[in-house]
């Protein structure tokens, strides 16, 4: 309850008396403030959640106090949020009027800080207790509903798994019972059946054979015949059943319990007086045993059994009416034959899991409805709210977004997203289909499950790149998805909500200024430091992979002389062309790259002699230019020769280099070599 | 000028102030609104135009800050004002001592307070 640091609304016209409040107060809470009553009513609807008090002011342009407290009684925040009256007004009318509206107090003015303080967190932590108390006690009914689903369920099925069913025998009978009970309500009133009623009855149906837990499973199990003894055994289901139900201690008064011990008893009746164990005749028989031995019948002759082989629904419906699995309210046979073909589909759709869910879910829904206001009905509206934000948000958002679920594998797309992308809003197994692989290609949508799979709730985004067809155009798409753990026990997320969004243009221009950060603008060259980089890579697994490496370094000779001569455009002239020629000269898995001035380096592989790889280089470079006698001198080193990383390789090649240019100039020098 | 001397030259009840709002600083901070709060202008405009229920409201308003600081003389005026103004839908001369009395109160009780300020 303490997520958010709690806010006091103060809603004076007079901004002096606004801030004497929320000076008063602002040590405890945080104080929104409104000028009347209108910003007032504008504020609560943007932050109805967060508000834990108002303290309201009566005469104010716009919209009074008691307007607004008609708008809080209107939209039901009136229950949830308290407010104080402050006001220079005494007279009793209006402190009569604004109780009545709902206000839970009444500071009169001139304020004093202690009135105040006192009255101000009195009232909170009043609300705040009736708030904790309205959670919990919507949470005892959630839990009580549901325990008692459970239970039912697991009884049930101990019974059926005995009986040898395959278990779905409890949730058709169920199923059956409350369309049964449905149609029956639209022919007649006579029974007086509620809908809590046929809930109820539907609910308990899954106990009618509880009793055949005492039966020998010889005798339940048996495929052929009862002998009479035997049946007279089996017959005792329907007794034990109701008994067991009356025996427990302190629920005999539980509706629940009362329908469930009917049931039991009389599912075996007939409308004709000549069932057990009791021997009823037609209404005197409760009418939700009717209805469930109906149900009973119905089910037992569609499925498959020791004795039997299933019936199809039609030959079942004609058996029944034509009396031929004993006697029927005739009432109940019509709506038997008005469902029939409902009937056929419903039950192959009903299956166990979800169920329970469903019913609990039902259930809890409608006894929050009979509390119209409480603070979990109020959850529900705002949740419904911000769904509808969260959908108008993602469709004008722009961007595609979409919630995956790993079991079963579905992706969620919002409609927007669909639309554009022209796929179903709802895609099965997205891994496997076609239409969404076309998109996000198979394999690049595998590596970022992956990434999702490998998220942590202390560490939950992932993000990656990928190249999309979107529309029918290669774009790069940039994937952030959140991953979502519906159990927090589980170690891998369940799901992930995310959002595609087009970053092809951001990615052309990064990649323009990456390779503009790398090269050298001058000569197109790459520039030191990302060559330095590149080799680094490759030496660092050179001798792993077995391979040789040579650096050269070289410098242009008389290039000075070439500037002052012929002027630095001429200059740059050269320093192009010797540019060129590297390029033209090397393979592709070599690097060339320009240090600076006219100093160049060239690294390359080489298998078995360097020597001739040289020798060819060397004399492409140094072809006349115009008017320039192109000349270098190039010192060369080996990571054969060299250990260690560029630099050492660097350092020497340089060093051998200006060797040669202290000699004799325009020629090469490999270090370690003659 | 300590802010009791101040509200003694402008006829305020400082025990009573203190009591409820428990600091000198914070006192002198409200008073220092007072002085820049516009309701006096708004009800002088009002009256002028004749708009009845707008000259209720800003009357009301400085009888409420008057009462919130212990402003005795003042509230008293602006008390006797707010009442001939309720609910009343038409101007009339009897308004005008009304409003020259608050006026001259409103004004002692400014140049009070700007005098404290000052210092």
């Amino acid at each position: 309850m303490n997520r958010i640091k709690k806010k006091i609304l103060i809603v004076d016209d007079s901004e002096l008396n606004r801030s004497l409040l929320a000076d008063m107060l602002s040590g405890d809470f945080d104080i929104i403030e409104a000028e009347n009553g209108a910003v007032a009513v504008d504020i609560l609807h943007e932050h109805e959640l967060e508000i834990a008090l108002i303290l309201l002011d009566i005469v104010m342009p716009q919209l009074d106090g008691f307007g607004v407290l008609s708008m809080m009684n209107r939209t039901g925040w009136i229950k949830t949020i308290p407010v104080i009256m402050i006001s220079a007004e005494t007279s009793g009318t209006y402190i009569d009027r604004a109780y009545d509206l709902g206000a839970v107090d009444y500071i009169s003015r001139p304020f004093d800080e202690r009135t105040v303080k006192h009255r101000v967190s009195c009232n909170f932590a009043f609300s705040m207790r009736q708030k904790e108390m309205t959670n919990m006690l919507s949470q005892q009914i959630y839990q009580k509903e549901k325990d008692n689903s459970l239970m039912i369920e697991i009884l049930s099925h101990i019974v059926e798994f005995r009986n040898g069913e395959s278990g779905l025998h409890v949730l058709h009978v169920n199923v059956i019972t409350q369309m049964l009970l449905e149609r029956l309500v639209q022919k007649t009133s006579k029974y007086g059946l509620t809908a809590a009623d046929i809930k109820l009855i539907s609910t308990a149906s899954a106990l009618h054979d509880i009793g055949k837990i005492t039966i020998p499973s010889e005798i339940l199990n048996k495929p052929g015949r009862f002998t009479p003894e035997e049946f007279e055994i089996m017959k005792k289901h329907t007794v034990d059943g109701a008994n067991m139900l009356a025996a427990i201690p302190f629920r005999k008064n539980e509706a629940l319990i009362k329908t469930g011990h009917d049931i039991c008893r009389h599912h075996h009746e007939r409308y004709d007086g000549k069932g057990y164990p009791d021997g009823l005749k037609g209404d005197g028989i409760p009418i939700s045993a009717q209805v469930v031995s109906l149900a009973d019948v119905y089910d037992a002759l569609t499925s498959k059994r020791v004795y039997k082989e299933a019936y199809s629904p039609d030959t079942a419906v004609d058996m029944i009416v034509r009396g031929e699995c004993g006697q029927f309210n005739p009432l109940l046979l019509e709506c038997l034959l008005d469902i029939a073909p409902r009937l056929k589909t419903e039950l192959t759709v009903v299956s166990l899991g979800s169920h329970t869910d469903d019913k609990i879910h039902d259930t809890v829904k409608q006894i929050l409805h009979g509390e119209k206001g409480t603070a979990s009905d109020r959850s529900i509206q705002l949740f419904e709210r911000e769904r509808q934000k969260f959908r108008f948000l993602s469709d004008i958002s722009g961007e595609i977004i979409f919630e995956y679920t790993s079991v079963p594998e579905t992706l969620q797309l919002s409609e927007w997203s669909a639309e554009l992308l022209g796929l179903p809003v709802r895609i099965s197994d997205p891994s496997e289909n076609c239409e969404w692989n076309n998109i996000f290609p198979a394999e690049d949508f595998k590596k970022f499950l992956n990434d999702i799979k490998r998220t942590t709730p202390s560490n939950p985004v992932a993000t990656a790149k990928f190249i999309l067809n979107i529309n029918g155009q290669q774009k790069w798409s940039k994937i952030i998805a959140k991953s979502l753990w519906g159990d927090s026990e589980a170690r891998e997320p369940d799901g992930a909500i995310g959002k595609i969004v087009d970053v092809n243009d951001e990615t052309e221009i990064m990649e323009l200024l990456e390779q503009k950060a790398e090269h050298d603008a001058k000569t197109g060259l790459l520039n030191h430091n990302a060559a330095k980089r590149k080799i680094d890579l490759i030496i660092s697994d050179a001798e792993l992979k077995g391979k040789r490496y040579a650096l050269a370094v070289m410098d242009l000779d008389n290039f000075k002389q070439a500037n002052d001569k012929y002027g630095h455009l001429f200059g740059d002239e050269i320093l192009n062309i010797v540019a060129e020629r590297m390029k033209e000269n090397i393979r592709s898995t070599d690097i060339a790259a320009r240090v600076g001035g006219d100093e160049f380096i060239l690294f390359m592989e080489y298998k078995d002699t360097l020597i001739p790889q040289i020798e060819r280089i060397f004399k492409s470079l140094t072809v006349k230019y115009k008017q320039f006698d192109v000349k270098v001198s190039m010192g060369i080193a080996t990571t054969q020769v060299c250990n260690g990383g560029y630099d050492e390789l660097f350092r020497i090649a340089d060093e051998v280099m200006y060797e040669v240019k202290r000699g004799e100039k325009n020629g090469y020098k490999i270090y370690g070599a003659k | 000028m300590t802010v009791k001397e101040c509200y003694e030259q402008i006829g305020g009840n400082y025990c009573d102030v203190m009591s409820r709002l428990r600091t000198d600083e914070r006192i002198a901070r409200f008073l220092g609104k007072v002085a820049e709060d516009k309701s006096m202008e708004l009800l002088e405009n009002s009256l002028r135009v004749r708009d009845m229920e707008e000259a209720f409201r800003a009357a009301h308003t400085v009888k409420g800050v008057c009462m919130n600081l212990s402003l005795t003389d003042l509230f008293v005026a602006a008390e006797k004002m707010t009442e001939a103004l309720r609910g009343r839908a038409e101007y009339g001369d009897d308004l005008v001592p009304l409003f020259e009395e608050l006026k001259k109160q409103y004004e002692r009780t400014v140049t009070g307070i700007r005098a404290l300020s000052a210092e």
